[in-house]
């Protein structure tokens, strides 16, 4: 379960976040949708440690992040996909994806190379194992990501707007592979614009605006007339996204 | 010492100063990166204390002329040691300093060139700081760095040339040396001349080798 109870993320006078609760249980997948700068990256980044939070608290499975021990072990459970990818640009795809689990989980290399070959071929990269970030496409970079972050074996997989800097084409592409692993029943925090997209593969729909959480809803819940449509900011949100 | 032409010795004479010159080159080429490498390393920590304590140092080696520095090891630190340098000593310790003092700055900033994003990422996935460093940071800088540390290399090459002053007998001292002797001092200083030259070449050939390996995996291929 991850757990964010009164989350407070302010950058100067700017409140950023202002007031977050949230839960997350095993097996669910939770698409956070919002205008930009709403939060929903800052969000991702307080959950990974790298912002201090002004106030409230987070953990993972019980482990708090605010000590130590607590982030190492909540960055175990949890891995991310960036929006930029940041993939390793001097390292070949494959040794992307096996860093983190020969360095930090320890497994060993030729078993942490099997598993990420066979994770490459199943987004269809087997052939690409062997070449750099800068010889791949945007949409095989962002699998190249995708297969990084399931190489750590997480708990939970975090996607920050993990199509937002791909063409359509590329997009799709990506998303096939996402709604492959929600099938599949990998607990997922989806900060996303891909409004239908979330629907088909979410199971709760929170929205965020100006970081304040304004629904919290089952996804059919969300887009119900008298749901999460009910409120007209979702509902202007939601008329500007189809009509783009 | 009587005036005379030039004797097959004289070649002899003169290898044995390039052979200073390199072995000089090479060490202080060494020991300045060792130390460079740590200073730079004290500052990715950013170690209290010794961080900016290293920055002062390197501020100050790379900001005064490396023949005062010289002059002040060879002739200043012996009196605060109570003992005698010999000039090759004198060479080494001035030499490796003023290296490592411009490996520093080449190295801290290539470091900063690597994107803040790499760092996030590498720390979002659990790598230490050292492993971060190690298989993240340290690979990329150093194909940032290494243009910049070519050309320091060429420059200190020439530096060494200085120490001649302090009596080590290296290329340059024997240039000075046959040229008294021979009085001919457009050959004799155009040969030595032309062996610094070829060192050097020598140097940024290597240095490119080892920069297309390092920079393997960009599709910019350079101009």
């Amino acid at each position: 379960m991850i757990q964010l109870d009164g989350v407070i993320k302010r950058f100067g006078a700017n409140t950023v976040l202002d007031g977050i609760d949230l839960r997350i249980a095993p097996g669910e997948v939770v698409s956070i949708l919002g205008a930009s700068g709403s939060g929903k990256s800052t969000l991702i980044r307080c959950l990974n440690g790298l912002e201090r939070l002004d106030a409230g608290a987070i953990s993972v499975d019980g482990a708090r992040i605010d000590t130590p021990a607590g982030l190492q072990a909540a960055r175990r459970a949890c891995a991310t996909v960036f929006q930029l990818f940041n993939l390793y640009p001097h390292m070949t795809a494959l040794q992307n994806v096996t860093l983190a689990p020969v360095e930090v989980l320890k497994v060993p290399r030729r078993q942490a190379e099997e598993a990420a070959r066979a994770l490459l071929a199943s987004v269809g990269l087997g052939e690409r194992a062997d070449a750099y970030p800068a010889q791949l496409s945007g949409g095989q970079r962002q699998r190249v990501g995708i297969c990084r972050a399931l190489a750590m074996k997480p708990r939970y997989l975090l996607l920050d707007e993990v199509t937002s800097a791909l063409d359509p084409e590329m997009t799709a592409e990506v998303l096939a592979i996402l709604a492959k692993l929600a099938h599949e029943g990998t607990t997922m925090l989806f900060v996303t614009h891909e409004i239908e997209f979330a629907r088909q593969i979410s199971s709760r729909i929170v929205f965020l605006e100006q970081g304040r959480l304004l629904a919290d809803l089952p996804t059919a819940q969300f887009f119900a007339p008298d749901g999460g449509l009910a409120q007209p900011r979702i509902a202007q949100f939601l008329s500007k996204m189809s009509k783009s | 010492m009587r005036y005379s032409g030039f004797t097959w010795h004289d070649v002899v004479v003169l290898l044995q100063g390039l052979g200073v010159s390199v072995g000089l080159f090479l060490a202080t080429t060494i020991i300045g990166l060792a130390l460079g490498l740590a200073w730079a390393t004290v500052r990715y920590y950013r170690t209290p204390v010794l961080a900016p304590l290293v920055a002062a140092l390197a501020e100050l080696l790379k900001n005064s002329p490396v023949l005062v520095q010289l002059f002040l090891v060879f002739f200043g630190l012996p009196v605060l040691l109570g003992a005698d340098l010999t000039p090759v000593e004198a060479a080494l310790i001035t030499l490796s300093g003023n290296t490592a003092a411009f490996v520093y700055v080449i190295a801290t900033s290539s470091i900063e060139s690597v994107g803040h994003e790499q760092l996030e990422t590498a720390r979002v996935f659990g790598l230490s700081r050292w492993q971060t460093l190690r298989r993240v940071v340290a690979p990329q800088a150093a194909a940032f760095g290494f243009g910049p540390l070519t050309g320091l290399l060429i420059n200190q090459l020439q530096v060494t040339s200085l120490i001649s002053v302090i009596g080590v007998v290296d290329l340059t001292k024997v240039g000075a040396i046959l040229n008294v002797r021979t009085l001919e001092p457009f050959l004799v200083w155009s040969v030595i001349g032309v062996l610094y030259y070829l060192m050097a070449r020598l140097i940024a050939r290597v240095c490119a080798r080892a920069e297309t390996r390092l920079r393997a995996h960009s599709e910019w291929k350079g101009l």
